[in-house]
């Protein structure tokens, strides 16, 4: 169920023209590790729609995966140019221990052969933290990095429509079995991606950002860890709405996500 | 119903969603009980800056099912659907995004097939005067409830005049927030019965037409924009202003006068020093026939001493339900008469939904009450 009425943002204007932001070179070494978890993202995605090709029976979802593989590709290497315009290489590691765990959460769907699993993961779980993040990270970036981020915020909310079809009406086949799974999906990857949405990372370094964990400095640049959270939380939970799951019970899981 | 929150994976709507209530958290505490029941007993509560941090980008939705119970055998199934209004922003400067909200909570009440939505606190606020502004509605009906809270808030002043030994008809009465739905209504229902009037509002050509409303009538009435200009003390108050925060002093009042904080959030300050006040919380109802949360919400979306109490404007909307009769009762700004005041009393009568024990923030102003079985006070079903 979509909760239309507008835009609901929270009241803090984070938004900023691009000489307040002063240059992107000033504060590239934040940038560097936003780009680095964000062409992290990327490739695992293109990992995850490659090994979907090998499970797919029909031809046409075999060549439309492998196709999703190629865009998420093609995305992390549109990021790759923006961090060098900036003069920054942004590094990619998605065997770092949360992407791992994303990664492994989507390779038990594989083994399963578990088509629908691996939508939910992919398309509706990681691509709405995608989405939610790259938005915000759009609106406050200078120039072609705040353009790169919000064009390719917006290519991966198509991703987001593509699946809504077909998962809708796996829904509609059996309602219970379809929400247990996504329950099932969600308490495992969500989990992660909670981990990782933490306002501090306590648990040690994430293996993804070049020296100490960016999300202190998000402030320097109009972001904070606390907004991509709620942006990311918020997206989740509107797309779960769109796929047709109680609003009373996708708000009971999501606030009992670990903080 | 009545089941754990932490245990549930998926939860079966009912068939029928009869009603749906609207409503916001007044306070962080507030907040932080409904998520901490959402959350379940067995999880570290979320720590206040985390609540803080989090609840602002929550979508409106349904928090919980809810049934309510007719004393005539019926029963009606609702959704309470919190429009998450951050309970700091309040103010004006939010209007555009709070109403954003409501419109949110609106679709969502509609999308779930709603056949009668209740808008409770700020949300009727919001709507009262701009109806246009929700969305497209199918077969679902909106009313602000603001008639019963007023039938409760007029009920609550004359019980506590009885209780209190107090002639009305020898009263100066004064309304803060007289110009808005509640208060209007509440002036039209009371102002004939006492002997002097004052009317405070912010908006100055809104209390001339409602004065010269009530003089029309023979009504004695004096109206200021300022508490300090009235030229008598008011013996019984009814605080009903749009306020975002509990911050009226009322300044110079008759010295044991009867004070009715009918607003939501509450309107007196903390710090307002009212000699000898009788202060009682109005526009509340007692549901007798019982309600039911699920997950278990009870004292949580409902905080008061007593079972089963809720705001007025919320029970319209389930006394309509249960009635069966899907309308929008009370819609706009300035159109609650006595008449449909009583209107709303006996549909609600019917149902075994009556005027709430009163009580003020330090508990129950009524020493002699009788508690029945069900844990209600002077309960008409019981009696």
């Amino acid at each position: 169920m979509n909760t239309p009425g507008g835009n609901i943002e929270p009241v803090i204007s984070f938004g900023r023209s691009l000489m307040e932001c002063g240059s992107a070179s000033l504060n590239a070494p934040i940038w560097q590790d936003v780009l680095a978890q964000a062409i992290t993202g990327e490739l695992l995605a293109a990992m995850n729609y490659t090994s979907l090709s090998e499970i797919c029976d029909d031809p046409a979802e075999m060549a439309d995966a492998l196709e999703h593989a190629e865009i998420e590709r093609g995305h992390a290497a549109r990021f790759a140019v923006e961090g060098r315009k900036i003069g920054v290489d942004a590094a990619n590691n998605v065997g770092a221990k949360h992407w791992k765990r994303l990664r492994d959460a989507f390779l038990r769907c594989i083994a399963e052969r578990d088509f629908i699993g691996c939508l939910i993961v992919q398309e509706i779980m990681l691509e709405s933290f995608a989405v939610a993040s790259y938005a915000r990270v759009g609106r406050v970036a200078p120039g072609s990095l705040g353009k790169t981020f919000s064009t390719i915020a917006a290519e991966e909310e198509e991703h987001v429509d593509h699946a809504m079809a077909i998962l809708r009406a796996e829904r509609a086949l059996d309602v219970q079995r379809f929400d247990d799974k996504v329950y099932r999906l969600h308490l495992d990857v969500m989990t992660t991606l909670a981990q990782m949405l933490a306002k501090e990372c306590k648990d040690g370094h994430c293996e993804v950002c070049h020296s100490s964990c960016v999300k202190p400095a998000l402030f320097d640049v109009s972001l904070s860890a606390a907004e991509l959270r709620g942006a990311s939380l918020r997206q989740y939970l509107k797309t779960l709405d769109m796929l047709g799951i109680p609003g009373e019970v996708t708000l009971t899981w999501v606030t009992q996500l670990p903080v | 119903m009545g089941d754990s929150a932490a245990g549930v994976t998926t939860r079966g709507r009912p068939s029928e969603i009869d009603f749906a209530l609207i409503g916001h958290q007044e306070s962080w505490r507030a907040a932080a009980d409904v998520l901490a029941v959402l959350r379940g007993a067995q999880r570290t509560p979320l720590p206040d800056d985390e609540i803080k941090d989090l609840l602002p980008w929550i979508p409106p939705r349904a928090v919980c099912h809810v049934e309510a119970a007719s004393i005539a055998g019926r029963t009606a199934c609702g959704l309470y659907i919190e429009s998450f209004i951050p309970p700091d922003r309040l103010e004006p400067a939010y209007v555009c995004e709070n109403l954003a909200r409501v419109r949110g909570a609106a679709a969502y009440a509609i999308e779930a097939g709603a056949k009668i939505v209740s808008l409770g606190g700020f949300s009727s606020i919001l709507i009262e005067g701009n109806f246009d502004q929700l969305p497209e509605r199918g077969d679902t009906v909106f009313t602000t409830g603001n008639t019963l809270t007023v039938a409760l808030i007029v009920q609550g002043i004359r019980k506590m005049c009885a209780l209190e030994g107090r002639d009305i008809e020898s009263s100066t009465l004064l309304i803060v927030g007289a110009t808005g739905d509640v208060g209007s209504g509440c002036a039209r229902c009371l102002a004939p019965l006492v002997r002097h009037v004052l009317l405070n509002a912010r908006n100055k050509e809104r209390l001339h037409r409602l004065a010269a409303e009530l003089q029309a009538d023979g009504v004695d009435v004096e109206i200021a924009t300022d508490l300090r200009e009235f030229s008598a003390e008011a013996d019984v108050v009814i605080c009903a202003a749009s306020l975002a925060s509990p911050s009226l002093l009322l300044g110079r009042i008759a010295p044991n006068a009867i004070v009715c904080d009918a607003g939501y959030p509450k309107n007196l300050s903390p710090r307002a020093e009212m000699r000898g006040a009788k202060v009682f919380f109005g526009g509340l109802g007692q549901i007798t026939g019982g309600m039911r949360f699920a997950p278990d919400f009870r004292g949580v979306l409902n905080r008061h001493p007593f079972p089963d109490v809720v705001h007025g404007c919320l029970l319209e909307g389930m006394a309509l339900a249960l009635e069966r009769r899907f309308e929008a009762f009370s819609q706009g700004r300035g159109f609650i008469t006595p008449e449909r005041v009583e209107e709303i009393e006996t549909i609600a009568a019917r149902h075994g939904i009556y005027l709430a024990p009163l009580y003020n923030g330090d508990g129950p102003v009524e020493r002699h009450s009788v508690i029945c079985s069900s844990g209600h006070f002077d309960c008409a079903a019981c009696a």
